[in-house]
């Protein structure tokens, strides 16, 4: 029998019995349909990181935290340890180790390094501008975040100018939705210091942001310069001089590729932990990645179910044709010939399983991400949620043929096995 | 004299085993030449379905030798059997094992389909074969809407299609009236005679049995009687020895041993002879009655040794 007439006939005879063809199908397809969304998920968001990460161009940047001492910051984990001041790192909120100034002097000795700057937590009155009307500043950018920042409109902020940004979504206190007419606008920052005093600042508007998925952008970003200005007011009032700690600092690191290694190194080696953009990308990336796979074993669970699904469809078909196995063997067809016409009709499931499901995966996939892109996500820049991946949607075809081909083995050896004599018998 | 195509040397098939063992054959030696046309007849059970199954390479004797052409089957592989079968055998099956779902036509070309014979050709050949056998309106009809007579000549074109030297028929008229009955049969003898194909037929009717040039009469698992006028006497020693043997029983069961006076004359002309010396000869079973008795003894038999 001719390679083609196998596949005809494998063809031909799923179509005997539709209902059962259609419902073997269906699990298939909810099977083909989850995973290519789940890996369409993983691959848009992950486009969407890449983008961000090829929009920073060379980033020069690089985060500095203090190191995990586990055995320092584990409370109860040994007994009472002797205070030491010249030791004692200086302790956060939430009980983790934070950079000191001493810290800071010594990261900006470090070579290859230089622009360290702490980052410091603002927390501003509000913002007024020129016209006085004045606004709720509940949350501002870190100027270190500067890197991360997607611009509808004009500049990132200069490190040492008191400049700021603000997100499109801000535009509406000038009356307007153009955002190069914001830019220049002088703005006033009030801010309270430790005596609850009020103070001010001026800057001006040098830029209008995008909200990242990450965040960045959705608030409006001082410069460094403003940045400490405001810290340094927030601070004030106290004759006391204030012992600071910092979270984390960020420095600009010279020639990147070629010193990244040895800064790190010579970070570390001073106890603290250091990352680049990339890194702290990479864990975005790797968690995303994480969360994909999770959903494709899902899918890989339903997959499973269907294939068994086949197994039990050719099964029955196996059992309800034994006559025409045996007629067919007794014309003259192998043993072979007839495991083969059998693994094709699962095969043959399997194609229409995968087609089906990986053709309405992506049809969701693209409207849904169109929908949500454009609708309540619209303020996210850039943003893809589902991405189509060729070499993706071809290898989850190929993954659901071979399982397919696979449950078909066992209903088809059957068959294959079957004596004509017998068959012809069988009633 | 022509040569054999099929032999057989102390052919066993036993089926089961230990409490349940039953030996459907007990050893039959004959051969069947080229051109034949040859009748096995017995009472149900008595082994004809296992034999024409085992002639027509369909399972293998528990012991003994099949030949083909003077060539032991036992030395093919598998899959050379199944080409041989498909190449050189036409079956005619008790039941018609039509396709529902297909047309006759596809049905009927079935066998070219396995053989690899392209589209164009199978379909030429399907339709020639249908044409001689006055069926070709019907190609395109599903087979489940053919009447019984239809079906059982859809299924002698599906046997002919690929140009069998060797045509096996299992009660080709079992399922048929009498009228339709006789039309198979022509179309069998007619290709008999015009193309020389060897015909092996079991029947437990006594008219087609009587058209056959010989007649193996079976009785439990062995040949009783192997009449075939003239060549009775010259047959080889193949023959002789199933004919000594059949003598012997057929001392102890007299109502079997009927057909072995049968005379076979004018058997090589089919049709009008038929009537003739054929009446009074009436083998074991009445026709239908035969046919409707089949699958309560074989259940019987089967219990029996149980
Ligand atoms: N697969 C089998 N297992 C056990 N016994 C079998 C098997 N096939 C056939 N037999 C037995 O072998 C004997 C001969 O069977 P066979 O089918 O050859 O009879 P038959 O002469 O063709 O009868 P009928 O005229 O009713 O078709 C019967 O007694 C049957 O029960
Ligand atoms: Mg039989």
């Amino acid at each position: 029998m001719r390679a083609v007439d196998i596949a005809g006939t494998a063809l031909g005879n799923t179509m005997r019995s539709k209902t059962r063809t259609f419902l073997t199908v269906i699990a298939i397809v909810i099977g083909a349909f989850t995973l290519t969304l789940t890996s369409g998920l993983g691959a848009g968001i992950n486009k969407y990181v890449d983008t961000m990460v090829s929009g920073f161009g060379e980033i020069d940047q690089i985060s500095i935290m203090p190191g995990a001492d586990a055995t320092a910051q584990m409370p109860g984990s040994s007994g009472p340890v002797a205070y030491d001041p010249a030791e004692a790192q200086a302790t956060g909120e939430f009980g983790m180790a934070m950079l000191t100034d001493e810290d800071i002097e010594a990261i900006a000795r470090v070579e290859h390094l230089s622009n360290v700057e702490p980052v410091v937590f603002v927390a501003a009155e509000y913002l007024e501008t020129a016209d006085g009307d004045r606004f709720t500043l509940q949350s501002m950018d870190l100027p270190a975040n500067a890197a991360a920042l997607e611009l509808a409109a004009g500049a990132k902020p200069a490190r040492d100018a008191m400049e700021i940004t603000i997100p499109e979504t801000w535009l509406e206190i000038y009356g307007t939705e153009d955002p190069e007419a914001v830019l220049g606008e002088t703005v006033t920052v009030g801010i309270k210091d430790l005596t609850q005093q009020v103070q001010t600042v001026d800057a001006q508007i040098v830029g209008v942001s995008q909200a990242a998925i990450s965040g960045v952008g959705a608030s409006p970003m001082p410069s460094s310069a403003l940045n400490e200005e405001l810290h340094g007011l927030q601070t004030s009032g106290l004759e006391v001089e204030q012992p600071q700690a910092y979270v984390q600092a960020v420095a600009d690191v010279e020639d990147m590729a070629a010193n990244e290694q040895s800064v790190k190194a010579a970070l570390s080696e001073e106890g603290f932990m250091a990352m680049t953009v990339e890194d702290q990308l990479g864990v975005i990336t790797g968690i995303i990645d994480t969360v994909t796979w999770v959903l494709n074993g899902f899918a890989l669970i339903a997959l499973l179910a269907a294939s068994f699904g086949i197994v039990n469809t050719l099964l029955m078909s196996v059992q309800e044709r034994t006559r025409e196995i045996g007629l067919m063997k007794a014309l003259g067809m192998s043993g072979g010939k007839v495991f083969g016409l059998f693994s094709m009709e699962a095969v043959m499931l399997g194609i229409m399983g995968s087609v089906i499901g990986v053709g309405l995966g992506v049809v969701v996939g693209l409207a849904g991400n169109a929908a949500l892109v454009s609708g309540p996500l619209s303020g996210v820049a850039g943003l893809s949620l589902f991405a189509v991946d060729p070499m993706a949607l071809v290898l989850i075809v190929l993954l659901i043929l071979a399982i397919a081909f696979l449950a078909g083995t066992m209903p088809a050896a059957r068959a294959a096995k079957k004596d004509p004599i017998e068959a012809l018998r069988y009633e | 004299m022509s040569a054999a195509v099929l032999e057989t040397e102390n052919l066993v098939k036993v089926y089961g085993r230990g409490e349940s063992r039953f030996d459907a054959l007990k050893g039959l030696t004959f051969e069947i030449q080229q051109g034949e046309s040859v009748a096995i007849v017995g009472k149900s059970g008595s082994g004809k379905s296992t034999l024409m199954h085992l002639l027509a390479l369909l399972d293998e004797p528990t012991a003994g030798v099949v030949a083909m052409n003077g060539r032991p089957v036992s030395q093919l592989k598998s899959a050379q059997v199944s080409e041989l079968r498909n190449e050189t055998f036409g079956f005619v099956f008790q039941q018609f094992f039509l396709n529902a779902n297909q047309t006759v036509l596809e049905n009927v070309i079935l066998p070219l389909k396995i053989a690899g014979v392209g589209p164009a050709e199978r379909r030429r050949r399907g339709m020639e074969v249908l044409e001689q056998l006055d069926m070709a309106d019907k190609a395109r009809n599903r087979a489940t809407d053919l009447s019984g007579g239809q079906k059982q000549r859809a299924c002698i074109a599906r046997a002919l299609v690929n140009n069998p030297s060797v045509l096996f028929a299992d009660e080709p008229t079992g399922n048929l009236d009498t009228a339709t009955g006789e039309v198979v049969e022509d179309i069998l003898f007619g290709l008999h005679r015009d193309r020389g194909i060897t015909l092996v037929i079991v029947t437990h009717d006594d008219d087609l049995a009587a058209r056959c040039q010989r007649r193996l009469l079976m009785q439990d698992g062995m040949i009783v009687a192997d009449d075939s006028g003239e060549a009775v006497r010259s047959a080889g020693a193949g023959v002789g020895q199933s004919s000594r043997e059949g003598s012997r029983r057929a001392g102890g069961h007299g109502k079997h041993a009927a057909p072995v006076v049968v005379d076979g004359p004018g058997l090589d002309g089919p049709g009008p002879d038929r009537s003739g010396p054929d009446g009074p000869d009436a083998g074991p079973t009445a026709p239908g009655a035969a046919t409707a008795d089949t699958v309560g003894q074989d259940e019987n038999a089967g219990e029996e040794r149980a």
